[in-house]
């Protein structure tokens, strides 16, 4: 029973997270009363918990770490100059004509500037905020819109540069040297975020051209669900150009210098964070007030990312002094069908926190318990850091509980029921498990690109 | 006694300022290390340090302010529709047994780590590197310090709302 301690301990803080308080502090919390529990009955050593200072030193003193307050400066700088609105408006007018017109330009640009936010919530309230009213006044079904605005918001969490992806490349890392190691080899291979970027261009390219033909499909047998619009002025060609064009750029730029080498992700964040600045400081959309409410919006995102980090990390610590590592491990081989099958309990097991958990919250307390023990099996680390994305990305939309969905009920209109919200994801969710099932039987489409680019 | 959580309101504020400009001026710096890398050719440790410094500043000394600004990420799937008074309790229990613990737990691991650190006047492991590493240690015990401080602000007005609200059966369910 009392080997069984660490997964208690796991089920404990799923059910004590469900109350409200702050994830961070109730990771830390609830692994610091079971490791006081434990050390009274004489099953944990307080030993234990004495690299933690060591380890929050380590998180201090990260290089790949400091890519991310940037990538969300960036972001949030992109968001409150209002080009993605404008962006929007024009891409609007310009495929308003066709039928589905207007829901390929929210994918589009969702596509852009969720990228680099990266976080579930932000991308969904912004799209929908924007975009939900103007398409519902258009006629557009709800159902279809909201299923929209939904999938287009997740999809900051597999097209790069998404801090999703920095985190669990980062953590994925580790793991993998310390899988080798395990292995016993000493000149181990290396993974890194821009790996795991090259191994999400060909994914994520792929579910936006399926989300634009599910909306072209769905708007040609059901017209009256996305209506075009007759009488739209056409859009000068400039306008256009000056809106889409710096946006793209910027993306191209930061992509592009991290994809072939010449930057690290953290000099391509902080080049894009400064190219934000100026895309917004041209379009006279910058005073002293909003970049204080940036640079705070900054603070305020970057600090409850690294607090997680800092709860999962007591977390973990508790978890193996425990014996933790030692179950799960054993718990793996186990599981009939060696790496496969136990690749497959992970992504179920994943797909099931989403519900409760988000991102950073998965990536730090999930990933690094089971990220070494199934990278020993010999299961690639791109895959699994690219499986791992595109399976929380599908659980954020799958109702009751995903993520996209409340937070969208949480800014849409009255008159748009919840019932038809679950109703317009369910296509989307369709096409991101066509996605997984593409991705388990061609591996290749995560792993080629990064070896073409070596 | 009531003006303590109002200084303790004032003094994150005034840390979450801090920390704002030091993110800006992380990018800038990172801007620097770009242009001397590719234009000029050349490489500073030093500055390349300083960034990490202005990282770790930020997160640790913002995360007080965060709390104060209510954006520690909560999983609100049930919180969102509590009354006021049953959040005020989820936030008066979880201060007392999650939030001030973990804060005093992580003051108390890292008191000697830092205090050998300073013993030494720990430098930078590069030759050309900063010579404050001990003063970046510092920053593990001033994180859980605002934030135990903070906690205690927060902690009060979680329990002055309760007292406000007696009874269950008095609180308007929204």
């Amino acid at each position: 029973m009392i080997e069984l301690l660490p997964l208690l301990m796991f089920l404990a803080v799923c059910l004590v997270i469900l109350l409200g308080y702050p994830v961070a502090f109730s990771l830390a919390g609830t692994a610091l009363i079971f490791a006081a529990f434990g050390s009274a009955i004489g099953h944990f050593d307080m030993a234990f918990l004495e690299a933690l200072p060591n380890r929050l030193y380590g998180t201090m003193v990260n290089q790949t770490l400091i890519a991310i307050p940037l990538f969300i400066m960036m972001g949030i700088m992109l968001e409150k100059s209002k080009l993605a609105e404008d962006l929007l408006n024009n891409m609007a007018q310009l495929f308003g004509r066709v039928r589905g017109g207007l829901g390929i330009s929210v994918v589009v640009v969702g596509m852009l500037l969720a990228a680099s936010t990266g976080i579930v919530g932000a991308t969904v309230v912004t799209m929908g905020l924007m975009s939900l009213p103007t398409m519902l006044k258009r006629g557009y079904d709800p159902a279809f819109a909201s299923g929209i605005i939904c999938a287009t918001g997740t999809l900051g969490q597999i097209i790069p540069p998404s801090i999703a992806l920095v985190l669990l490349g980062d953590i994925l890392s580790t793991a993998y040297a310390q899988a080798q190691l395990d292995m016993g080899i000493f000149t181990p291979k290396t993974v890194s975020v821009g790996d795991l970027f090259m191994g999400a261009v060909i994914p994520g390219l792929l579910l936006v051209v399926f989300y634009c033909s599910y909306i072209l499909i769905h708007s040609y047998l059901k017209p009256e669900s996305a209506p075009a619009r007759r009488e739209e002025k056409p859009v000068s060609a400039a306008a256009l150009l000056f809106s889409l064009l710096p946006p793209v750029l910027l993306m191209v730029a930061v992509l592009g210098s991290i994809l072939s080498g010449v930057a690290t992700p953290t000099e391509a964040a902080g080049v894009g964070a400064l190219g934000a600045i100026f895309l917004a400081l041209s379009r006279r959309q910058l005073s002293r007030q909003r970049m204080r409410e940036v640079l705070e919006g900054t603070v305020e995102v970057t600090a409850m990312v690294f607090m997680i980090l800092i709860g999962a990390a007591i977390f973990s610590l508790v978890f193996r002094g425990f014996g933790g590592e030692e179950l799960v491990t054993s718990m793996f081989t186990s599981i009939p069908g060696g790496a496969i099958g136990a690749t497959l309990v992970v992504m179920l097991t994943i797909f099931l926190l989403g519900f409760i958990l988000d991102f950073i919250e998965i990536t730090f307390v999930v990933v690094p318990i089971v990220g070494p023990t199934l990278l020993a099996m010999g299961v690639d680390p791109i895959w699994l850091g690219i499986m791992i994305a595109v399976n929380l990305q599908t659980s954020f939309l799958t109702p009751p509980f995903g993520f996209a969905l409340f937070y969208l009920r949480g800014v849409a209109p009255k008159e748009v029921l919840t019932s038809d919200i679950y109703r317009g994801v369910f296509p989307f969710i369709g096409i991101q498990l066509g996605l997984l099932i593409l991705l388990s039987l061609w591996p290749s489409l995560a792993t080629w690109l990064p070896e073409q680019l070596r | 006694m009531a003006r303590i959580p109002i200084s303790i309101n004032q003094l994150t504020e005034c840390c979450g300022r801090l920390t704002a400009w030091a993110t800006l001026a992380m990018m800038i710096c990172t801007g620097l290390i770009v242009v001397a890398r590719y234009i000029l050719g050349s490489g500073s440790i030093a500055l390349q340090e300083s960034i990490i410094y202005l990282h770790a500043f930020s997160f640790m000394l913002g995360t007080a302010f965060t709390l104060k600004r209510g954006a520690h990420v909560r999983v609100d799937i049930f919180y969102r529709h509590f009354s006021a008074r049953t959040r005020a309790m989820v936030d008066t229990f979880g201060a007392l047994f999650f939030l001030l613990p973990t804060c005093a737990v992580i003051f108390w691991l890292s008191f000697d780590y830092v205090a050998s650190s300073w013993a030494i006047a720990e430098t930078s492991s590069e030759s050309s590197g900063l010579p404050w590493v001990y003063l970046l240690k510092t920053l593990l015990l001033l994180m859980p310090s605002l934030l135990l401080l903070q906690g205690m602000a927060e902690l009060t007005q979680a329990i002055s709302i309760l007292r406000r609200m007696p009874t269950v059966s008095a609180t308007p369910t929204e």
